[in-house]
């Protein structure tokens, strides 16, 4: 066990970022849970057990799902320009791969919360089995098959819009 | 069944997720830099005060425990809890009214016929075209929140708590701040919404809505201070 350094925390903004975007599927939400969940873990001296991303993960989930619950709550608005406007400009300067991994993140959005939570956790995040399993408080034998479930139904959201998933592979990384 | 990634059939997919590079945006790095600057300071002077409390405790055991308990929640700055998240803060001002939209002031153009520990309500209608549309009563982290909306007539809402009781709540997670007047200005985004909170007469106040920037919320907030001060 260790306590969590505030200023370690920065390390880990690309890859939550990341998680977030593919568990909301769009670029703003994703800045904003985040920066939610950032606000959490710094809202106090935290006890770490473990990886520090472990940490960040469950508290990125528990962060997320309280969000759902909110929002399930109030009505939705519409985005403004502005708001449209104010998404960093980086992702753009490469329009074709912002685009793909636009499509690929609201695909995995679309699957059922805990898939999602198990495909995040450990394809984009890059958690192992287990650590992905005591992040998301789940056994590690259902996160197993949620898993390959999750990936199983991005694979066929793909492939039903004429892609292969080793085409989509290629297709990402043709604009790296 | 297998837990065992190279032979499930749809590796390909995970491969192409781990493949995919997409940063996080240089004002979110910044956001974050930020609260972590911001959180580390807080850390310090946390450890500082329970240093000072942990002084107190050697000297006088178990005799204090009650006062030590006062002294803790005083030092973490008022009523049990004393801070709140952004999110938290601003969650009332996002929802909907539950109660109708009070009057102009009779006796002041400036404010409503609202207020909370005499901190009143801005009245924005002939100024800005903003004109109050509802208002609700919540109770959060211990404290009563008021909360009144105003609607820009395209659609756009913002809502304006100001939560009673004294020291005022603190809020943690904003990203920046802004001085105007001699007051401190606050802002954030939570959720789609961007957020700005400060403190009126020791009480905080919390201005948030969608699809309404930074700048506007801040300019509303900010106007009132003037237009008192004037």
């Amino acid at each position: 066990m260790h306590t969590l350094d505030p200023q370690s925390l920065t390390q880990h903004v690309d890859r939550l970022y990341r998680a977030a975007w593919a568990l909301c599927g769009s670029r703003e939400d994703a800045e904003d849970l985040v920066q939610e969940t950032f606000a959490r873990v710094l809202s106090r001296p935290r006890v770490v057990r473990g990886e520090d991303a472990h940490y960040l993960m469950r508290v990125l989930r528990n962060t997320f799902l309280t969000g759902r619950r909110t929002a399930s709550r109030r009505p939705t608005t519409v985005a403004a320009l502005e708001e449209v406007v104010a998404a960093d400009p980086r992702p753009t300067s490469r329009p074709e791969q912002a685009l793909e991994v636009q499509e690929l993140y609201s695909k995995i959005a679309e699957l059922p919360e805990d898939f999602r939570l198990a495909l995040v956790a450990v394809d984009v995040l890059g958690l192992s089995y287990r650590e992905a399993s005591r992040a998301l408080e789940v056994r590690e034998a259902t996160l197993t098959t949620r898993l390959f479930r999750a990936r199983k139904q991005v694979s066929e959201k793909l492939g039903g819009k004429g892609t292969t998933p080793a085409e989509s592979t290629q297709v990402v990384r043709a604009n790296d | 069944m297998t837990d065992d990634p190279r032979i499930d059939p749809h590796e390909e997919i995970a491969e192409l997720i781990r493949s995919v590079e997409a940063p996080a945006p240089e004002h979110l790095h910044e956001r974050i830099r930020e609260m972590t600057r911001a959180g580390a300071g807080a850390g310090e002077r946390r450890s500082a005060r329970v240093g000072a409390l942990r002084l107190r405790l050697g000297a006088a055991l178990t005799a204090v425990a009650a006062g030590v308990t006062a002294l803790v929640l005083a030092l973490a700055g008022g009523s049990g809890g004393a801070a709140l998240s952004l999110a938290d803060a601003s969650a009332v001002t996002l929802r909907g009214a539950t109660m109708a939209a009070p009057a102009e002031s009779p006796s002041d153009r400036s404010d409503l016929n609202a207020a909370v520990d005499g901190v009143r309500f801005p009245y924005w209608g002939e100024r800005f075209g903003w004109r109050s549309t509802g208002s609700r009563l919540d109770r959060v982290a211990g404290r009563s929140f008021r909360t009144v909306f105003y609607s820009d007539g395209r659609g756009h809402t913002v809502g304006y708590a100001i939560v009673a009781g004294s020291p005022a709540l603190e809020v943690t997670g904003a990203g920046r701040e802004e001085w105007r007047a001699g007051t401190l200005y606050r802002l954030g985004r939570v959720r789609g919404a961007e957020v700005v909170t400060w403190k009126r007469d020791g009480h905080l106040c919390i201005v948030a809505g969608r699809g309404v920037s930074g700048s506007t919320l801040l300019a509303l907030a900010s106007w009132h201070e003037r237009a008192s001060a004037a």
